[in-house]
């Protein structure tokens, strides 16, 4: 059925357009602000009335970035964590996962009652006492210690998403390499896990993000020059007195800029990921 | 048969100890932990002398101490402000989603950016942007002649909450957004058909079907909202450090300064662990939602 054009539909396109518009620019806005600034000149940055394009095009704040702090050390630092978090969150959580849908154990229920309580747990509640753990385990300043929180503070996610994966696998699959003569683990790994490789990957983006974001515990387990992450090293360009904003701009290119590639390949798994593990679980 | 059941279990065993392992000693013990220490006068200053047990002085202590009061009602206040405004946004913003138009891939990828961008940085993003001289808003303001002079967005108690809020919802909308969503989908088209049938408005509609059917979506997810946003920290390190003269330092920020600031371990403890009561109260109130979730599992 195809309807004519009608006034009322003129205003709801320009209407939507308009909406369009107004949300996608506030949204991309403040990213493409940083973007600007970043090449711009300290004369540009900090003139009055500002310029709103740079007049002239520079990269020193991208060199500042790497000479002020170890710049480098911070990426790989975050990424080494992050990496470490994501692998340790994803293996225990897809055996938890495996334990709930796949066995008849007892105290599932209350298994998932302390899973749901950690999403819901505020992080300073357990900041102390997993500090004096981290320090007395001489874990401090190390890729363990932080890896380790991560790992627990993104294990509901893992375990929601898989567990509702594992369910979608027939039993029967299972049953039969267990006649012939498969173990219970080999069957796990060799028959549930490959089928449910989609979904570990998209668990493994929001857990490596979620990682890679992590600030509180990086603050306080990691304050070390050499071992500090990222979204750590970032506050400390600035002094009491000075913000050097060119360098600020530029370093938080330098960060985001992979994650919105990341973004923009992964969008459809990001997506389904967020919404299986936000309301669907 | 039997045999191989009782082999599946044990594996089922055997398989959650690592997740147990880690919650016995990253959440259950630290929470138990923390909690036990709220009783105690214990400080880094005087370790040696160790913690004396004070009962619950530590609680009177701190609804007669005037910064952790402001800092739970700034924390409240802002928590009931940016969750209501992303939810109304996040519905309006699901509602243009969930239409057959051109241009949806734009949308939903613009709106993973503020989510995927780390907190921390955002807040540094909005810093320069609310300057007062040199920052980007006030340029805005000043060319669209909203405003003549410009405005010191972060030196000025009431407008840096205002701003703490905007750079809030600016992060966090999209998600909500995806999330109900989500929930839009699942309402069966021919409802709409039905009523526009029957004679219905789209404003009949959107309060007759949608905003019914979405309830449970729109509960969970203003729960988990309301437990994030209550947590804030990250964003007010980065935008506003918590001034000026400690207007917008969040529960979270004043307790880690506690701790690590002032070393005091005892009162440290007593305020996340009031922190840990309100989230409780908030979960109980949204219990039934909570159910529904586990039930799924």
């Amino acid at each position: 059925m195809k309807k004519p054009i009608t006034i009322k539909k003129i205003i709801v396109t320009i209407l939507y357009i308009f909406f369009f518009v107004f949300f996608v620019g506030t949204i991309v806005f403040p990213f493409f602000w940083q973007f600007l600034n970043s090449f711009k000149t300290q004369r540009d940055l900090f003139s009055i009335p500002l310029n709103f394009w740079p007049t002239e095009f520079t990269l020193d704040n991208y060199r500042e970035v790497f000479s002020k702090q170890p710049f480098l050390d911070y990426i790989i630092n975050s990424f080494v964590i992050a990496g470490i978090s994501t692998i340790f969150s994803i293996v225990i959580g897809a055996m938890a996962s495996y334990s709930i849908s796949r066995t008849r154990i007892k105290f599932k229920k209350i298994y998932l009652l302390i899973l749901l309580s950690i999403t819901l747990l505020p992080p300073i509640t357990i900041v102390n006492p997993v500090y004096m753990l981290i320090k007395n385990l001489n874990l401090l300043n190390t890729f363990w210690g932080l890896a380790l929180v991560n790992t627990i503070l993104t294990l509901p996610t893992s375990v929601w998403f898989l567990s509702g994966f594992f369910e979608t696998i027939p039993v029967e699959l299972e049953e039969s390499a267990m006649i012939d003569g498969a173990t219970v683990f080999q069957s796990f790994y060799k028959i549930i896990i490959p089928l449910v490789s989609p979904a570990v990957f998209t668990v493994s983006i929001l857990v490596f993000i979620a990682s890679w974001n992590q600030y509180l515990f990086a603050q306080i387990l990691n304050p070390l020059r050499i071992r500090r992450t990222i979204t750590v090293g970032i506050t400390l360009y600035q002094t009491d007195h000075v913000i050097p904003w060119g360098t600020l701009s530029a370093a938080s290119i330098i960060v985001t800029v992979p994650l919105i590639i990341l973004v923009l390949i992964l969008q459809k798994k990001i997506i389904s990921g967020l919404l299986d593990g936000g309301v669907k679980g | 048969m039997k045999y191989k059941m009782n082999k599946r279990e044990k594996m089922g065993y055997i398989f959650l100890l690592p997740s147990i392992v880690l919650m016995l000693a990253f959440i259950i013990y630290p929470v138990i932990n923390t909690v036990y220490l709220s009783f105690f006068n214990y400080r880094i200053q005087t370790l040696s002398m160790g913690k004396t047990f004070v009962g619950l002085n530590n609680y009177r202590m701190a609804f007669n101490d005037p910064n952790f009061l402001d800092a739970i009602s700034f924390t409240l206040i802002f928590t009931v402000v940016a969750v209501t405004l992303e939810t109304i946004i996040g519905v309006m913003f699901a509602l243009i989603m969930n239409k057959k138009m051109p241009g949806q891939g734009i949308i939903r990828t613009a709106v993973l950016i503020p989510w995927a961008i780390p907190t921390i940085i955002s807040g540094l993003m909005w810093k320069f942007m609310y300057s007062e001289q040199y920052g980007v808003i006030n340029y805005i303001f000043q060319k669209l002649m909203i405003i003549q002079e410009p405005i010191p967005w972060l030196s000025d108690a009431f407008l840096a909450g205002v701003a703490t809020i905007i750079a809030d919802v600016w992060k966090t909308t999209p998600y909500m957004s995806l999330l109900i969503l989500s929930g839009l989908q699942t309402i069966p088209q021919n409802l709409y058909e039905a009523s526009s049938i029957d004679g219905a408005t789209k404003r009949q509609q959107f309060f007759k079907i949608t905003l019914p059917l979405l309830k449970p979506v729109l509960s969970v997810a203003i729960l988990f909202r309301v437990i994030a946003t209550f947590r804030i920290y990250d964003l007010v390190a980065a935008l506003t450090n918590g001034g000026p003269a400690n207007a917008t330092q969040s529960l979270t920020l004043y307790t880690i300064r506690t701790y690590f600031n002032f070393g005091n371990i005892g009162y440290g403890s007593t305020l996340a662990t009031i922190t840990l009561l309100i989230s409780l109260l908030i979960s109980l109130l949204f219990l039934k939602s909570l159910r529904a979730k586990l039930e799924k599992v």
